[in-house]
């Protein structure tokens, strides 16, 4: 692996010049502390696997320090073949240096952010990142220049990356792929329409998904919604799960220890509603009062909380901060490395998520795999739900309410102290197909597929008639 | 040791955070103090964790002057100004090695505060200040920094030097212009004048007269503050000045039932400044200013509680500054419907009627179309007391404020409230061109077709104006003059993409009206529905007087609910001459007022002349009803309409329509001449009203609308 901080690419010195070329938009890329990035780690190395060169367009990493961190040890899973640009980009919204700051915006800081995004959306329709387009298409045309890609892969969030996307298909016609993840139009955490078609961010999806060798999405539910929106893209939208990575999974399942005390786990970002978070908390505090396996037991929350000058000090923090007494603990980040030994020390997982139909969560995969009793603080009608409707460790149904989550922890406790190891393995086993690579895989294969086909230039050229 | 200087311009809502981060600051090493712009002993911070202060509790009795000042700043820089008044916060902040600003209001006392230390680190949040006392601890203070004085630059003393000089000058001017200053006719005379001297550049002349209007009106000068305004904004040219200046004797005026002269100068003004509240940074308070716009145009002194309105005198002129506007664009834009209405192939046609103010004109419809096998009718009541009322509830600025955004939680919340409904449907009629059309203009009907009828007070309303008629299939009015008057006041009901317009009588059961009338009845005059201003039942006691002239036998009696005083002052001012009329003419018996009736057919038996005083009707149900029962219908010619293409002659047989009092008299005394000259004549009338206006006669056209 090879990193530039600059906007000049340094390819890789085992690059034969014989292999398939792909820029693969990846902003989040390791290290940034991302959930995304475990997601971007084994799309870049699968397509180093398959033959190709990967080229990775990121943003330099101290801008990273601003919203969740750096997690160094992530980059220690990266193929070495990859080459990883890095652009001077940052979130302004999220710097904390006031001596960074003009005297407008020390006098009204949420006023200049307003501005800032407004200013924004006139370059593209997303507010945050609209502004990095004009330094991703020149970015995206020079390392075209320098050396020509067969391929581009683009992942949202950002969607600003689509305007790159389109830029060098319209100049240079390079087929692409949007790996759109939780999808744009779809509002994921409510349901239904983000935005109408007739908007821009609606005109932006539709020329983008018109002409994409192939869209990838997290979960049937969107891709459903995909196929009905836009029919004529359907045959290209494709599932890719988020799945596990399974360096993250311990080795052997983990056996309780009920004298010690129990100790139920959460890990990952922790952006889920205020109220699903406080019920959970109260249905805690609940079931530790009435069972007895409960006794003395602890409540980990492990991951990120807030972003900017909120890191760690919002309504969130307060309520486990407050929830001291019942044994809740936040302990930070995890580093991706000391994922493993995290839930070899756990005896159950809370799965606190927001959203419903269309949403999944990347942990709930991981939380099967680490094989142990799973309680689930979501919607009922929720992918999660889904994923894990065959799990035999999941104290479900889900809940949102103190008392249906109180109920929840104590079947959780029960199940922790009563499955059998045979048992355990047994559960571990229902998520093997989940593994991150196993999903990635087969996508990554029909693309290069596809590309060495000559398939998507063919059906692009004649779809890119239209745009001449 | 660390020296960190946290500053709080709020009362952190989150306290355990807060201790959690102390305490890590101080097992860091840090020496903390906190700063903050309240009162922090409910904060319950460990002494061993900080010492706390309340920014300038020495300070804060440091002189009317500077407290004035503070009081007029903005809240940052309130936080500010009290902190580098604060000796002790100046002390801890010069020795500070990390100042921290806990939240948005602490953002700029810090950042002065680091203007002034330039050594110090300045950061905003907790974490980023657990992470500057690591990073202290781990790598040695950057030489650049360090090598800096831990004192201000010269360029922020400079700055700081004019900022003071400055003060003194605002503060001067403040005193000049201020409340008190306003108490002393001398000064006022003053600022008259010199507001609008020569020579002040605009920006300058604008402020100083808005300044010292609310000065004057909070003096308890309003009139002086008006005479000042009315001098200074010929020579201010900015719509929205102009309209701060002016709004105060518009408002007057209006309070006083009067037309305001510079109305169209506010309203341009205000429609300004919401469009820039709009494309700017604060478009959330754009909606309420468009609503002082709407309220200042369709004010009730100008359209209901006067015998006149400018709307009807004159539609396009009078509402060109709503329709020239921006914002006016912005709310006439047409969204459309992504598929045209549908009619149902192989089943009956399903009807919705929707309602939100009441069915008083609907029932007879609705128990029409109930009554057919071949049709299926559901209703969606939205009038007061029902489930789905509350949908409506400040509906107005939910409209105005999804239409200048293009979308809206409101949106969302009318596509739940319909779409079920909607997606039964295949017509839906909405009666009355109020909120519940705007709201259900909101969603694309998809295949369902939309019917909206306007009666008549809507026009002289905003609810038009907020309806997207792009999404109504069929417009439907009950009169040609009313829908010329629409027509004239929203301009898209046609041209491509409005909606198809149509004229159809109201549905009225007039065959319970025809009944024997009593003996005394042909001198009887009657006036049913007198509640509203436009009724101008004095135009009806001109009559009789002119009848009693010649035969002291004439009389009236006036059935219905009594106009209200309390409405305005224009109302005031009505009902006080109504009222003075009624007592000379009550005293002769000649008078006699019903009340509220509910047997108004049996009222009727005693009435031989029925009569339509209105300045505006959009049809007048009561006075066909009293022509049905077989009472001569005399009508004023309704002056709105009157000399228009379409008026009251075009709703009635000419002869029943007349110009003045005198007309009416000089018709009455004619047809009431004989006891069978006046029969004949009412049974004329009775005759045509029921071959005309009667439901089993009007019923049919309605069918087109709902059974296409």
């Amino acid at each position: 692996m090879e990193r530039s901080a600059t906007n000049l690419v340094h390819r890789s010195p085992d690059s034969t010049g014989s292999r398939p070329h792909v820029i693969y938009l990846a902003i989040g890329f390791p290290p940034a502390a991302k959930s995304s990035a475990y997601r971007m780690r084994e799309t870049a190395n699968q397509f180093a696997a398959a033959g190709w060169d990967v080229t990775v367009v990121t943003i330099r990493q101290e801008s990273w320090e601003r919203e969740y961190g750096l997690d160094h040890t992530l980059s220690a899973g990266v193929d070495p073949r990859i080459t990883i640009v890095e652009l001077p980009l940052e979130r302004a919204d999220l710097e904390t240096d006031i001596r960074k700051f003009s005297a407008a915006r020390s006098l009204r800081p949420r006023d200049w952010i307003y501005q800032q995004r407004q200013q924004s959306l006139k370059l593209f329709p997303e507010p945050v990142f609209g502004s990095w387009r004009p330094a991703l298409e020149q970015a995206v045309l020079r390392l075209h220049r320098e050396r020509p890609a067969d391929l581009l892969v683009a992942t949202c969030v950002p969607y600003v990356n689509l305007a790159a996307t389109w830029r060098l298909w319209q100049e240079h016609r390079v087929p692409y792929v949007v790996d759109f993840r939780d999808g744009w139009s779809v509002d994921v955490i409510n349901g239904g329409e983000a935005f109408t078609r007739d908007s821009v961010s609606g005109g932006w999806e539709a020329k983008l998904l018109g002409d994409a060798a192939a869209f990838w999405c997290v979960n049937e539910p969107i891709a459903e919604w995909y196929r009905e929106r836009y029919p004529d893209v359907a045959p290209r939208v494709r599932v890719v799960r988020n799945g596990f990575d399974r360096d993250s999974i311990p080795a052997e399942p983990h056996r309780p220890d009920p004298g010690a005390g129990l100790t139920f786990g959460y890990l990952g970002a922790l952006n889920l509603p205020l109220p699903l978070l406080k019920a959970t908390l109260e249905g805690w505090h609940a079931a530790r009062e009435s069972e007895p396996l409960l006794a003395g037991a602890r409540f980990e929350v492990r991951g990120h909380v807030g972003a900017g000058w909120a890191r760690e000090d919002n309504p969130h923090m307060e309520a486990l901060r407050a929830a001291a007494a019942d044994g809740v603990t936040f302990g930070g980040p995890v580093p991706k490395a000391e994922v493993a030994q995290a839930y070899a020390r756990w005896d159950a997982l809370v799965l606190m998520v927001t959203g419903g139909r269309y949403m999944t969560s990347g942990k709930v995969y991981e939380f099967m795999a680490a094989g142990l009793p799973v309680v689930s603080a979501h919607e009922v009608e929720h992918d999660a739900a889904t994923v894990l409707a065959d799990y035999p460790l999941w104290a479900g149904p889900p809940a949102m309410d103190a008392a249906g989550l109180a109920h929840a922890f104590r079947l959780a406790a029960h199940k922790a102290v009563e499955t059998s190891d045979a048992d355990r393995a047994a559960a571990r086993r229902t998520a093997d197909r989940y593994a991150r690579d196993t999903q990635l895989e087969p996508a990554v294969r029909e693309v290069t597929e596809l590309i060495r086909s000559g398939g998507a230039t063919v059906s692009r050229q004649a779809a890119g008639e239209g745009h001449q | 040791m660390t020296n960190v200087l946290l500053v709080a311009g709020s009362r952190p809502t989150r306290p355990t955070v807060l201790v959690d981060a102390l305490t890590k600051l101080r097992d860091g090493g840090a020496t903390v103090t906190l700063a903050c712009d309240f009162d922090p002993s409910g904060l319950e911070i460990p002494a061993d964790l900080a010492e706390t202060r309340n920014i300038g509790e020495d300070g804060r009795s440091g002189g009317l002057v500077f407290r004035q000042l503070v009081r007029g700043a903005a809240r940052p820089v309130q936080v500010w100004m009290r902190a580098s008044h604060d000796p002790w916060v100046r002390r801890h902040a010069r020795s500070a090695e990390i100042l921290v600003a806990l939240d948005n209001n602490a953002v700029h006392a810090v950042w002065q505060l680091a203007q002034r230390n330039r050594r110090a680190d300045a950061v905003f949040g907790l974490t980023p200040a657990l992470k500057a006392l690591d990073d202290r601890r781990a790598r040695p203070e950057p030489a650049k920094r360090s090598a800096l004085p831990s004192a201000p630059s010269p360029a922020v003393l400079a700055g700081d030097a004019a900022r003071r000089a400055s003060a003194a000058a605002r503060l001067a001017g403040m005193a000049a212009t201020g409340r008190r200053a306003m108490t002393v006719s001398p000064v006022r005379s003053m600022w008259r004048v010199a507001a609008a001297a020569p020579g002040i550049p605009e920006r300058r002349r604008a402020a100083l007269a808005l300044r010292l209007q609310g000065s004057m009106i909070k003096a308890g000068k309003p009139g002086a503050a008006m005479a000042m305004a009315e001098r200074v904004v010929p020579k201010v040219t900015d719509a929205r000045a102009r309209a701060a200046l002016l709004g105060p004797a518009v408002d007057r005026d209006l309070a006083a039932g009067r037309v305001p002269p510079t109305l169209r100068d506010v309203v341009k003004g205000e429609l300004a400044r919401a469009e820039a509240l709009h494309t700017g940074s604060h478009p959330g308070q754009a909606p309420p200013v468009v609503g002082r716009a709407l309220d200042l145009l369709f004010h009730r002194v100008l359209h209901y509680d006067r015998l006149s309105s400018p709307l009807s005198d004159d539609p396009a002129g009078f509402l060109a500054p709503l329709h020239d506007s921006a914002v006016g664009r912005r709310l006439a834009a047409a969204n459309g419907r992504e598929t045209p209405a549908e009619a149902p192939v192989g089943r009956p046609p399903r009807l919705l009627f929707l309602t939100g103010l009441n069915d008083n004109f609907l029932t007879p419809i609705r128990e029409r179309y109930d009554a057919m096998p071949d049709v299926e009718t559901r209703h969606l009541d939205m009038s007061p007391g029902t489930p789905v009322r509350s949908f409506l509830n400040n509906g107005r600025a939910k409209l105005i404020a999804h239409r200048l955004m293009g979308q809206s939680k409101y949106g969302q919340e009318a596509q739940q409230l319909f779409g079920p409904d909607m997606e039964w449907a295949d017509t839906v009629f909405v009666d009355w061109c109020a909120v519940p059309a705007g709201l259900l203009s909101l969603i694309d009907p998809g295949t369902t077709r939309v019917v909206v009828r306007l009666h008549s007070f809507e026009a002289f309303t905003w609810w038009p104006h907020l309806v997207d008629f792009s999404r109504v299939d069929d417009m439907v009015f009950v009169s040609e003059h009313l829908r010329d008057l629409a027509v004239a006041a929203v301009p898209r009901l046609t041209g491509p993409g409005a909606p198809r317009l149509h004229v159809l009588t109201n549905a009225m059961d007039l065959r319970r009206y025809p009944a024997e009338k009593t003996p005394d009845a042909r001198f009887t005059l009657g006036l049913v529905g007198i509640g509203a201003i436009a009724k101008d039942p004095r135009w009806a006691l001109e009559v009789l007087r002119e009848l009693r002239r010649a035969d002291e036998r004439y009389n009236l009696v006036l059935v219905g609910k009594e106009p209200s005083p309390d409405a305005s002052a224009a109302a005031k001012e009505y009902c006080t001459a109504f009222e003075r009329d009624l007592a000379e003419l009550e005293g002769l018996g000649a008078v006699r007022r019903l009340g509220q009736r509910d047997d108004i057919p049996k009222v009727l038996t005693e009435v031989g002349v029925i009569l339509s005083t209105s300045v505006r009707e959009s049809f007048h149900c009561a006075l066909v009803e009293g022509a049905a029962s077989g009472a001569v219908p005399v009508v004023r010619d309704w002056p709105f309409f009157a000399g228009r293409a379409h008026s009251a002659r075009t709703v009635f047989p000419d002869e029943w329509v007349v110009g003045t009092p005198a007309e009416a008299a000089q018709r009455i005394l004619a047809l009431t001449a004989t006891d069978e000259a006046w029969r004949a004549a009412g049974q004329a009338a009775a005759d045509h009203a029921l071959a005309t206006y009667d439901w089993d006669v009007v019923a049919p056209t309605y069918d087109p609308i709902f059974k296409p």
